[in-house]
């Protein structure tokens, strides 16, 4: 289940991480995301239209 | 996570090309004061509490609710990737470490200055990275998060520890700390 109620860490995460993301020099995948301060979508290849995109992913907890 | 310094890092670069982001995933270690989202209102109140608490300036995105953009970037809960101009990936890391991406960034921006004009070449190269980390820091906001989320990464930990007794080859790229040790390191097997 993706929104897990009960921290369980997983070995396998990690392994997936490393062998199945995609690797450097590989092309960066680009899904719709919600921009939180005005609700709207941005397309994640518009953030290196022009730039270069730095991503942290996380969450409060 | 270090919030405070991806800012700083994120305010170094930004006259130098780099858009900074932070990409709201799912909540890593839910607790009775932030709970699991069930719902986009969920994740958004989420992320909102944490912008005012960690004084996030830093653009914040939101994945959706099944985790699509977080799945297919490999589903770590603190991880950071550096896209070139044009979408090539250049760095991936299971951790979000402040000296680590600004000595990539250095890298990318060198590169991507020199590519043309000195016809230099990318290849693929993988290394280790090292990081530090405030246990007392840590756990103090797991509290924040909830006594249950303290207690879920205590249970965690002790199960991990015993099933660490045999340690095998297969080590993947973990978190500080949990890594393969050499024969130099711990003693022949």
């Amino acid at each position: 289940m993706y929104n897990y109620s009960v921290f369980v860490a997983s070995q396998e995460e990690f392994n997936d991480f490393a062998v199945h993301a995609p690797k450097v020099t590989m092309r960066a995948p680009s899904f719709p995301l919600e921009d939180l301060a005005t609700g709207k979508i941005v397309q994640m290849n518009e953030l290196w239209r022009s730039e270069v995109a730095l991503i942290e992913f996380g969450s409060f907890t | 996570m270090a919030a405070e310094s991806m800012e700083r890092l994120a305010d170094r670069y930004a006259d130098r090309a780099v858009r900074s982001v932070f990409l709201y995933t799912r909540e890593a270690h839910p607790g009775e004061n932030y709970r699991h989202h069930r719902s986009i209102d969920d994740k958004r109140a989420n992320a909102r509490a944490f912008v005012e608490h960690s004084k996030v300036r830093r653009q914040v995105l939101l994945d959706d609710l099944e985790g699509t953009a977080h799945r297919a970037y490999g589903m770590l809960p603190n991880m950071t990737w550096i896209i070139g101009r044009g979408g090539m990936i250049h760095y991936k890391s299971a951790w979000t470490s402040e000296a680590d991406i600004a000595d990539a960034l250095e890298g990318v921006l060198e590169l991507q200055a020199n590519r043309a004009k000195k016809q230099w070449v990318a290849f693929y190269s993988e290394r280790t990275a090292w990081s530090t980390r405030d246990m007392n820091q840590f756990k103090a906001g797991l509290l924040r998060n909830g006594p249950q989320a303290l207690a879920d990464y205590e249970r965690m930990i002790q199960a991990t520890r015993a099933s660490r007794t045999a340690p095998s080859d297969e080590v993947g790229p973990r978190i500080p700390g949990n890594y393969y040790r050499t024969e130099d390191e711990s003693g022949p097997r």
